[in-house]
Order: structure tokens, then sequence, then C-alpha cells
């Protein structure tokens, strides 16, 4: 019987299964012109094979290395720039708590040893507001400004639902949000007044504030009425 | 597995593919070149844990594809038909001459395409029917009659 080629370069080329193999190699055996045909193909195949082996066994051109590397450069970057579109909020809100610290160090070390206008004191471990600014956050509107003490700027709920307000009283700035019946500071910057040279604000809040604001509000800040609301109910 | 890492150690394989495909050694490290910045760029397409180098040999078949086209199909009918005989051929009776890369490419080049990638992956990448049918999105059996032609085409032109 003729055997079609198809089947025949099957064979050779290992497709077959053991069964159909057996039969094709029986009838190869038998047939002089077959076995010939076989031996040839074999001997194209690994010349092939052997020709391009070169090019598999040559060094690689740079050209060709190049944009691997740079690939690898280029993804690094991208990974990063994700993670930090991604991370934000949680990011700036690290680097604001971290300037914060940095300023509550200067603020705890030369400040709260006295004075009544300290804005700050420890209560429990926590920072909170000392009485003038307690007091401040406590009767004083945003929307009713006052020529001296400390200003209250933004009020609004955090995530956890504590109102929060944001103060600027001149020599420093920060977020404090109800705790129980005190204020308990979240963050506290440099006030506008200590900012000398390059580092002083022309106007608004400091960027890490404002960050820190980010981080923490939900939904919206209140407007006068939610604000006056917010203080007749004590805050809560 | 590192991606990068994985690139690279599919390089050689890749390259030997292109030059498989290819008109000519310039030609094949461009389509190489190519491969490895679109690969580059569409990483988030590969599914780990399957094997690189079919996705590689894929996007530069496809890439292969676009140029040919691209080109026109005059390269197809460049040569006459009985250039072959002359190429790589070794006249003396029972010696299994060894055929030199550019003899190899020359007569590879003389395929119509769709034999020649099934020629490049199967007898000098050394893939299974199965696996090559795959590649090229087309049934088993049109691999195997491709490849027959093909071959048969090649022997005819490189010896014996």
């Amino acid at each position: 019987m003729m055997m079609n080629d198809e089947t025949f370069f099957a064979w050779l080329d290992g497709e077959l299964d053991p069964a159909a193999a057996a039969k094709v190699a029986a009838q190869v055996a038998a047939d002089p012109d077959l076995q010939q045909k076989a031996a040839a193909h074999r001997a194209l195949s690994g010349r092939l094979r052997e020709a391009f082996a070169a090019v598999a066994s040559a060094p690689i051109p740079d050209a060709i290395l190049e944009p691997i590397r740079r690939g690898a450069v280029v993804d690094l970057a991208a990974v990063r720039e994700r993670k930090a579109s991604r991370f934000q909020l949680p990011a700036m809100a690290q680097w604001a708590a971290m300037a914060a610290t940095l300023v509550l160090g200067l603020v705890t070390g030369s400040v709260l040893d006295g004075g009544s206008t300290t804005p700050v004191r420890s209560e429990s471990g926590y920072l909170v507001a000392s009485a003038e600014l307690g007091n401040a956050l406590d009767v004083r509107l945003a929307s009713v400004s006052t020529a001296t003490g400390p200003r209250v700027g933004l009020t609004f709920r955090d995530q956890a639902g504590s109102i929060c307000r944001s103060f600027n009283d001149g020599s420093a700035q920060g977020l404090a949000c109800r705790a129980g019946r005190d204020w308990r500071i979240r963050g506290l910057f440099q006030g506008a007044n200590s900012q000398t040279g390059e580092y002083r604000m022309a106007a608004g809040a400091d960027p890490a504030l404002a960050a820190l604001i980010d981080s923490t509000i939900s939904g919206e800040p209140f407007d006068a009425p939610a604000e006056r609301r917010a203080q007749a109910q004590g805050w809560r | 597995m590192d991606f990068e890492r994985g690139l690279q150690e599919c390089l050689p394989r890749l390259r030997r593919f292109a030059h498989g495909l290819s008109q000519n050694a310039a030609d094949a490290d461009d389509l190489t070149q190519a491969t490895i910045e679109r690969a580059l760029r569409a990483r988030d397409q590969w599914t780990p844990g399957t094997r690189l180098v079919s996705w590689l040999y894929r996007i530069m078949r496809n890439l292969w594809v676009d140029t040919a086209r691209s080109r026109g199909c005059k390269a197809q009918f460049e040569a006459p038909p009985e250039a072959g005989e002359s190429v790589g051929f070794d006249p003396r009776p029972g010696m299994e001459a060894a055929i030199d890369l550019g003899t190899a490419m020359a007569a590879m080049d003389r395929l119509p395409e769709e034999q020649r990638e099934v020629v490049v992956l199967i007898l000098i990448e050394g893939l299974g029917y199965r696996e090559t049918a795959e590649l090229l999105d087309l049934p088993i059996g049109t691999v195997s009659s491709r490849l027959v032609r093909g071959r048969t085409a090649l022997l005819e032109m490189l010896g014996e």
C-alpha cells in the first residue's frame, strides 16, 4: 500500500504514536526507495540544524541586549511610578507625619516647658491642644475672622467620624481632632511667623498640612452652617 | 521568573528563528531587536508559568509577517525556479557536505513564507507539530502538508 508523505514525515519526525510508527517503520524497512528518502531527509534536517546552530552559539550583539538592559531600568522606574500613584495619599501622609514628628520634636523640646502661649501639651501620652488653642478650637468659627490668637481653618470629619479642625496660631499650624473633651494633635508644623527665608510660605497652609488634611478627611469640609451645628453639638 | 533574564535566555533561539525567517543576517538581527522591544512593552500580556519562548516566537513571527507584507510579495518571485540547484549543492557523491549559514538562509528564503515558518519551527527550532500549529493558529494537517512541501523543496535545493 502506498504511504502518503504526511504520514511518512510524521513518522520521521517522531510524531506518530508507537503503533502507527511501528507500521510505518516496517513498510520503510521493506522499501529501499523509502529507506533512501528517509536517510536523505534525516541528513537534510541535520545539516540545516548544524548551519543554524552557528547563530544560536554566537555571542548576542549589543544592539539586541541593550533594550533588555534599558527595559529593566525603564521598567523599574515604571513600577516605582505605579507604586507612587497608587499609594500617593498614604505616602504623602507618611511624609507629613514625618515632618510633623520633626516639628513636634522642636516644639516639645523648646515650647512645652512652659508659657501660656504653648499650643500643645502632653495628656496620657498624646499631644493635645493646650488651653488657649483648645479654647480657640472649641469656640472659634472659621467663618468668623479674629484679630489675635489661633485661627481655625477647615473643619471636617475624619474617616473614623471624629471632627477635625486645622489651626494656625502664627508660630505653629496643624491639625487637631476631637478625642473626648480634648483636641488631639494629628500634626503640627511651623507657622508662617517662624518660617524664614526661602522656606517661608507666601500664603496659605504648609503643603505638609494640606497633605495631612487630604489623607485624613472623609467627604467635604464643613460649610459655615455645618460648622455652627457641629459647634452647638460640642464637636461630636 | 525574572522577565529580563528569561528574555536573555531565549535570545539564542530567537536569533536562530529570525535567521531562519529572514533574507540576511542584518534583517534577522533587526527582527530580533524589534521582537525584544515589543516583548518588553507587552510584558504584562505574558502569562507567567507559560513558555516564554513560545510567546516570543509568536511575537517574532507576527512581526515578520507584517514586515514581509509591507515589503510586498516580490521576494517570493525573485529567484528563478532552477536557481536552487546550484545553491550549496555538493556534487561529490556520497558526501554529506556541511551547509554554511548563508547557503541555508538563501535556500530558506526561496521557500514561500507559509512553508518557511513551518520548516524553521519544526526542523530548526525543534518544535512539535501540535506546538507549531498552536503557535501559527493553523490546523495540524495544514502544518503537516506545508512541512512536506517545504522540506521537499529544500532537499531539491540543498542536496542529494
